[in-house]
């Protein structure tokens, strides 16, 4: 597992602009108006990502969403958080304090 | 207000109102050059509205007490500008050039709060419909825009759009494409949105919303850094893209497009 990966919380980047489109969340950088997309389970994890709910905890809501693998929903989530992190639309959540709620 | 009916102010020199896609502005300018610029430039968006929100030409920016909400730096052109709740002042907007690209960037702000935004878009009016159509530089807007019949053109460069009692409408801007001036200060609702794609036959191909909103954000003219801005704005061409229609549009460049696009 990666070291993004490890990081125990994620928060979604207090910067960002984002919201719900069709069932699928658009998220936009004011730095540079990129629109990035996420698909309905990327989307689903993505909601749940507040600074607070650990992986795991995720892991076992999405498991429970889509029937699979609990083991294979942190295996998904872990690759994603990495992904969203390298992008800069994730950051570790030093201060969940800033989250924001849509 | 026209031009000849400027009035003298106080203090700050001459005014001139105007009204862009119905968000009233009163320019407050010292300059006389620049105030005969002005006014002869957006003498079709003269108007006198209640409360218009002044706008003052400065030579630095003065003290008022508070921090702006928003704030510009136009490094290229050494201009700037900060606007306030009750009044925005610009710096260096000594030429028409630089006072227009600080007009555009203040809408965009003013718009926030008036459920709209500026897209880079030509607009043309047909049986009482606007249609926009939208693509970065070089992709026909101005080219759609020569193709419309005379007088039914609102920009061929930067669209207005606003949600107005539950419709979105497109207004005149006076941004037009290499720097004329436009002069059509009306407005229509939106029949469609239309990415355009320069091909060789006439083609139009109905978006998703969340696409028509990946085509619209590519094109939109936003400068605020503020991430509740940012949230606005994509609140608004989110809510723009759920309830227009959006389309590709693939197009030739003749009038024939025309009978391609949906009734």
């Amino acid at each position: 597992m990666s070291a993004t990966a490890n990081r125990a919380l994620w928060q979604k980047n207090p910067i960002l602009a984002w919201r719900e489109l069709d069932g699928e969340i658009v998220i936009i950088s004011p730095n540079n108006s990129v629109l990035h997309e996420l698909n309905e389970t990327a989307s689903f994890v993505w909601k749940q990502l507040d600074g607070r709910r650990s992986g795991a905890e995720i892991a076992t809501s999405l498991a429970a969403q889509y029937d699979v693998k609990p083991e294979d929903a942190l295996g998904d989530i872990e690759t994603l958080v990495e992904e969203l992190a390298s992008r800069q639309l994730l950051v570790p959540a030093d201060n969940p304090s800033t989250e924001r709620t849509e | 207000m026209s031009a000849s009916h400027a009035t003298l102010g106080q203090s700050s020199g001459q005014q001139f109102e105007l009204s862009i896609g119905r968000v009233p502005l009163r320019l407050n300018v010292s300059d006389a050059r620049v105030f005969s610029e002005a006014s002869e430039r957006y003498q079709a968006f003269a108007t006198s509205q209640e409360q218009p929100f002044a706008v003052y030409l400065m030579n630095s920016f003065s003290a008022n007490g508070g921090n702006p909400e928003f704030a510009y730096d136009f490094e290229a052109q050494q201009a700037a500008l900060r606007a306030f709740s009750r009044e925005s002042q610009f710096v260096g907007a000594n030429n028409p050039y630089t006072l227009d690209c600080l007009l555009r960037i203040l809408l965009t702000w003013m718009l926030l709060p008036r459920a709209g935004f500026l897209l880079h878009a030509a607009t043309v009016v047909r049986d009482g419909r606007a249609y926009l159509f939208t693509g970065k530089s070089g992709a026909g807007k101005s080219t759609v825009a020569s193709l419309a019949t005379e007088g039914s053109v609102l920009t061929d460069e930067l669209s207005l759009i606003r949600r107005e009692d539950g419709v979105w409408r497109a207004y005149g801007t006076p941004f037009w494409g290499e720097f004329r001036a436009g002069d059509l200060n009306v407005s229509a609702p939106i029949a469609g949105v239309f990415r355009l794609m320069q091909e060789e036959n006439n083609r139009v191909t109905p978006l998703r919303s969340v696409e028509l909103l990946r085509a619209m954000i590519g094109n939109v003219l936003f400068f605020s850094r503020q991430p509740a801005d940012s949230q606005r704005l994509l609140n608004i061409i989110s809510h723009a893209a759920q309830e227009l229609r959006g389309y590709t549009l693939e197009f030739r460049k003749d009038r024939t497009f025309w009978e391609a696009l949906p009734a």
